[in-house]
């Protein structure tokens, strides 16, 4: 990480999908396709258009818009899951997701075997998941049932192991997307907590939320799409009333 | 990022690969009451059961010391059918991960191949032991045993890299694999010796399949006693490299794709 590089940089990124209607999904489908072309089954759909910001390091920033604007689709850019169609993106720094976890656990591991293994696809090694263990039974308040198979939790237990293990990977930089709506009041606001803890660290943070009281809270900066282009860019809450206004017209 | 600099990934990966490897070989045996000794009973049941049917049902066979024999055709095969299996579904089979969270995704296939080649090498015992009970007497050649099994797993990562990534976007390649990999076992000389079977191209047959090599090393260094070919199975070291690189090549390609595509 070079703090004089911006943390998050978007050069007119683009980012077309490819929707087909009956895509071949096996060989046979392929083969008929070749020979029988059906008009029309191929449509662009352009999740992102030409969209280009920055984002300095330690900055939390809030993107909003209506559902399929592209919020997501830049989230996953950064976490590396997504290529651009065109334009450059660039990421400096260790990237973690607070995405919806539990998809990374194993049913039949116990909830510690499953802490070490998700920490190994997060890159982090054994001796350094082992010094943060304990903080993170802690922080899903786990301790009771931490060596049970995670198949016999209740899914407020699956997701409070999940993003405790995802808050505790010392990143650079934390995308959240849309996760803090679940769990109880007592946990959300544990997870706040942990989030302003880390942006008080000056960790770059970049949210996706429709909840637009958080937006206000966590970010100075938010940035508005729509349909795929970014329309808007500065503070806060500018872009939420402009968000409003182009809700209520 | 260019395959040199996803090896460097994979290296920073490595803990991973050890713990899903672990993973593996963990679930395999956690809910069975005999656990890891199945890797030494399945070899010995299937031995027996090709005994059976190669002394007993046709008693026109003439190998000698059959038990070894098949038992070095069955281990070498077993690696390569269950790992490749397994590898197809690796990447498929963990969707929900790959569209959520970045890491190298070759991880998922080589893992597969990797803990079943463990299984490989604990079930070895059984074949050293019926060498001791069948008295094949043992030479140094066994020191160039795990240059095969190396060799072996590159060739098997290689095709379980190229099949698992396929398989992301034609799910078929897993059900085509079922029939392919009867055939290709019929193919390999298993319950045979190649040059009994196809004397005028077991040349070929060699070239076209190197499992088939493998097994012939195998038998070289643990039934025959002898040593195996070096000429012979550089040209199979040769062609499994080739194919391990060709398989990582078109595997990241390929995976730039699969978090949109799962």
């Amino acid at each position: 990480m070079n703090p004089s590089e911006p943390a998050i940089q978007f050069r007119d990124v683009s980012k077309r999908y490819v929707i087909h209607h009956n895509r071949p999904q096996s060989f046979q489908e392929l083969l008929v396709s070749l020979v029988r072309r059906a008009p029309g089954s191929v449509e662009d759909f352009w999740a992102l258009r030409d969209v280009s910001f920055s984002i300095p390091h330690g900055e939390t920033i809030g993107i909003v818009g209506h559902n399929g604007s592209g919020k997501s689709t830049i989230l996953k850019m950064v976490a590396g899951l997504f290529n651009p169609t065109s334009g450059k993106v660039s990421v400096s720094g260790r990237v973690s997701a607070l995405i919806e976890l539990g998809a990374g656990f194993h049913p039949d591991l116990s909830g510690r075997e499953n802490v070490y293994l998700f920490g190994s696809i997060m890159g982090i090694g054994g001796r350094e998941m082992g010094q943060r263990f304990d903080g993170i039974v802690d922080f899903a308040e786990l301790a009771q049932f931490i060596d049970e198979p995670v198949k016999h939790y209740s899914s407020g237990m699956y997701m409070r192991l999940g993003f405790a293990t995802a808050l505790s990977v010392d990143a650079d930089i934390l995308l959240i997307d849309e996760v803090l709506s679940v769990g109880d009041q007592h946990f959300q606001d544990k997870c706040l907590e942990a989030i302003e803890d880390r942006k008080q660290r000056g960790m770059t943070i970049l949210m996706v939320s429709h909840e637009l009281a958080l937006v206000q809270r966590f970010c100075h900066r938010a940035l508005l799409m729509d349909h795929g282009r970014l329309v808007a860019d500065g503070p806060a809450h500018e872009i939420i009333g402009k968000y409003l206004e182009g809700q209520g017209s | 990022m260019n395959p040199l600099m996803r090896v460097r990934e994979l290296y920073a990966y490595r803990e991973l690969l050890k713990n899903l490897v672990a993973r593996d070989l963990k679930l395999r045996y956690r809910n069975s009451v005999l656990g890891f000794a199945w890797c030494l009973l399945n070899p010995l049941l299937m031995m027996t059961v090709f005994t059976v049917v190669f002394t007993v049902l046709l008693p026109s066979n003439t190998i000698d010391k059959f038990p070894v024999f098949i038992l070095a055709g069955i281990l070498a095969w077993n690696l390569h059918t269950t790992a490749l299996t397994g590898a197809i579904n690796s990447v498929v089979g963990q969707a929900a991960l790959v569209q959520k969270v970045y890491f190298p995704r070759e991880v998922l296939p080589m893992a597969t191949v990797l803990s079943n080649t463990v299984n490989f090498l604990l079930s070895l015992v059984v074949l050293f032991a019926m060498a001791w009970v069948y008295q094949v007497e043992l030479s140094a050649t066994l020191l160039f045993l795990p240059v095969v099994i190396l060799v072996q797993v590159i060739f098997t990562c290689g095709v379980g890299l190229i099949l698992s990534a396929v398989n992301v976007f034609y799910r078929d390649v897993a059900s085509i694999m079922e029939t392919l990999m009867l055939a290709w076992f019929f193919l390999t000389p298993i319950f045979y010796r190649i040059e009994d079977v196809f004397p005028t191209y077991s040349r070929l047959m060699y070239i076209l399949n190197p499992p088939a090599s493998f097994i012939a090393a195998y038998r070289d260094i643990l039934y025959y006693g002898s040593i195996t070919n070096l000429t012979f199975f550089s040209r199979t070291a040769i062609s499994s490299v080739l194919v391990f690189i060709v398989g990582y090549i078109l595997f990241v390609r390929l995976s730039r794709g699969f978090s949109e595509r799962l």
